[in-house]
């Protein structure tokens, strides 16, 4: 039954290639061009790759039109039995109706889990593969992978750039006047303007912000970790399964697609993001209680979804924008997700009149 | 609880049941409208029973409580002897049906729809595909979508549909609708054919003539009641005596008529006299009318009783109820 349903959610062509587009060509499209510009002009354009645009795309692009895309091929798995009048002859088979509605789900995983896989895929491939060769650090290009020596000694061959683009926290800096790119401007010789420094204090002064900024730039990275890749991609499957399985259960309770694509589509783009952030006085557990929130909360570190996130799996660390949320919490909320509409689906799929 | 776990006794008991359908006291209702009241249906096994009606009598309505596809308020049935709903999944094994017009995935082909409800079916239900789609004559057109196909075509990837479970009842509901005189033939000799194999096929119709060609026994209903059910043969025997009489003088012969004791209900038309006499009537009034008219002078040109029709005397039968 699972392989036949599989067939008859695959040949639905409209449907398939609109999944393929917005959930690989979207990504793909919009990395085959940064690629292409770079190629063309790369002084003008920075490389394809790169750490901040994998978590862009993924925390944006990935995550939000994942959901859709799974919660679309849900809604109508959920619905187009009935809406096509094959539910009928279903029913008459005498097979268990929970049984025709359990046969949905590993069907419609078997097509949405591959097609975020290969959609992430293709992201992490041209990240990694295509990523900057210098960090951009406080709009500055560091080489990447310094050490601390490493850092100071380059700080010190480049006293202006760190003096005037770096951040730093503290007494004791000379003052000097920057102007743009990172250069000191130097007074002319018999002008009244102030003294600058010595180069040896320029550069004592650089390897002093530098050491200070030192942690801040091993928090960058040129391109994703292995580790970060895989929990992003579990996350983005989570999602996946969240919205499919959502999706279904919805659409088998109203007997229609269209609405129940709406409303998914509500839940994601309006809904989660406004429940994530904002803080409405008692109404705090209903807003823990919305399966975006929860997904949000359980983003790997690094990936920062709606403004926040970030922090990884555990509170909302480093992350003050998202309302608070355990893990456990978060946890228990998409479980309970995923079992209470698949019950509800199934439910009305049980005791609809066919 | 599946063919598997019941118990032998109940299935012995289920095949020594001489009727296919049976049914009990059945009512549905929808809000105040009774749908099928107090329904008492006998089916027996290996025959063609039309369950017949007028347009909103409550035919697929019993058909689709009998099927599952919607709860009885009242009542019991059961399908081949088991019990439905608590046998359901046992009965309906065995069953194949058409409830009002059958629709498919019209993205897939024939023979793709076939293959999803054979998957919900045994396993040797796949194995029937491929000779219900020759037995139809949808062979041919199998690997077109089925948004390219005709109401026909889909009437009978209908039928396809019903006979990949090798039922011993079929249950169709109104078979012949949108089907030209072409199809409505083959769909009667399909009819014929499969309880010529041993199969029950119960459908409902309100075109008395068709199913009059085809099935062996009735049911009608009116209203959600089946108000008489039988062999066709039993059923027509209490039908009215119509006689036409082509004569010479068809007035004075109403007179003559009219002037005895004999019970009938006389018109005189352009084909001359039409005499109905009610239900029983022994043939010996037929020649005592003969009789009269020849021993009065009026030359008899033909007499001929005219053949009860189902259609006739189920007007007939309704017009009473109505009139009632």
């Amino acid at each position: 039954m699972i392989a036949t349903r599989f067939m008859e959610l695959r040949k639905r062509r409209g449907l398939m290639i609109a999944l393929i587009v917005v959930n690989i060509g979207i990504p793909t499209l919009f990395l085959t061009v940064r690629l292409l510009a770079h190629a063309f002009a790369p002084k003008s354009y920075g490389p394809a790759g790169g750490y901040s645009i994998y978590t862009g795309l993924v925390a944006g692009v990935m995550y939000v039109f994942g959901f859709i895309v799974a919660a679309t091929l849900g809604c109508t798995a959920g619905s187009v039995d009935l809406t096509e009048g094959m539910f009928r002859h279903l029913v008459v088979t005498g097979r268990s109706r929970l049984a025709l509605y359990l046969a949905r789900i590993p069907a419609g995983l078997a097509i949405v889990v591959p097609l975020v896989a290969i959609g992430f895929t293709i992201v992490c491939a041209v990240c990694v593969f295509a990523a900057p060769t210098r960090i951009n650090y406080d709009g500055v290009n560091v080489p990447a992978g310094l050490s601390v020596t490493g850092l100071e000694n380059w700080a010190a061959d480049h006293p202006g750039l760190v003096l005037c683009d770096f951040g730093y926290n503290g007494p004791g800096l000379p003052n000097v006047p920057c102007g743009p790119n990172g250069q000191i401007i130097k007074t002319p010789p018999g002008s009244q303007g102030p003294t600058l420094p010595t180069p040896a204090k320029l550069r004592a002064a650089a390897i002093q912000v530098a050491r200070q900024n030192y942690s801040g730039y091993t928090s960058e990275f040129l391109y994703p970790s292995v580790s970060l890749m895989i929990k992003s991609g579990l996350w983005l499957e989570l999602e996946a399964v969240i919205g499919l399985v959502v999706g279904l259960g919805l659409a088998s309770v109203l007997g229609q697609r269209t609405v129940a694509v709406i409303l998914m589509i509500v839940l994601e783009v309006i809904l989660t993001p406004i429940f994530s952030r904002a803080r409405i006085p008692h109404l705090l557990n209903l807003q823990r209680s919305v399966v975006g929130v929860a997904t949000a909360h359980l983003a790997p570190g690094g990936i920062s979804v709606f403004g926040g996130g970030g922090g990884g799996p555990g509170a909302n660390h480093g992350n003050p924008l998202l309302v608070p949320e355990s893990t456990t919490v978060a946890v228990c909320v998409i479980v309970a997700w995923l079992v209470v509409w698949t019950a509800l689906g199934a439910w009305r799929m049980m005791t609809r009149d066919a | 609880m599946s063919a598997i776990t019941l118990p032998d006794a109940s299935h012995r008991r289920a095949a020594e049941s001489q009727w296919a359908v049976e049914t009990h006291g059945l009512t549905k209702r929808f809000a105040e409208n009774v749908a099928v009241n107090d329904v008492e249906l006998l089916v027996p096994r290996g025959c063609a029973f039309g369950y017949l009606g007028p347009n909103g009598a409550g035919k697929t309505t019993l058909i689709r409580v009998l099927l599952g596809l919607t709860h009885a308020d009242a009542g019991t049935m059961s399908l081949l002897g088991y019990r439905v709903p608590k046998h359901r999944d046992v009965a309906l094994a065995r069953v194949g049906a058409i409830v009002d017009e059958p629709r498919f995935h019209g993205h897939l082909t024939g023979r793709q729809n076939l293959q999803i409800l054979a998957a919900a079916r045994e396993r040797e239900a796949r194995d029937r595909i491929e000779p219900s789609l020759k037995r139809v004559g949808l062979a041919h057109r199998a690997d077109d979508k089925v948004s390219k196909y005709s109401m026909g075509m889909r009437q009978r990837l209908g039928v396809a549909a019903c006979l990949i479970g090798d039922p011993q009842l079929l249950i169709l509901d109104e078979p012949m609708n949108g089907l030209d005189p072409a199809g409505m033939a083959e769909m009667r000799d399909m009819i014929l054919s499969l309880v010529a194999e041993g199969r029950t096929v119960v459908l409902s119709s309100h075109l008395l003539d068709e199913v009059e060609r085809t099935c062996d026994a009735v049911a009608i209903v009116d209203r959600g009641k089946v108000i008489r059910q039988g062999s066709i043969s039993e059923l027509l025997a209490g039908a009215s005596l119509v006689l036409q009489v082509e004569c010479s003088e068809p007035d004075r012969a109403r007179s003559l008529i009219d002037g005895t004791n004999i019970a009938a209900v006389i018109q005189v038309g352009p084909l001359g006299l039409g005499i109905t006499m009610p239900g029983g009537t022994p043939r010996d009034v037929v020649a005592e009318i003969n009789r009269i008219l020849v021993v009065g002078g009026i030359s008899v040109y033909r007499l001929q009783e005219v053949q009860a029709s189902l259609e006739a005397w189920f007007l007939q039968v309704t017009s009473r109820l109505g009139a009632s």
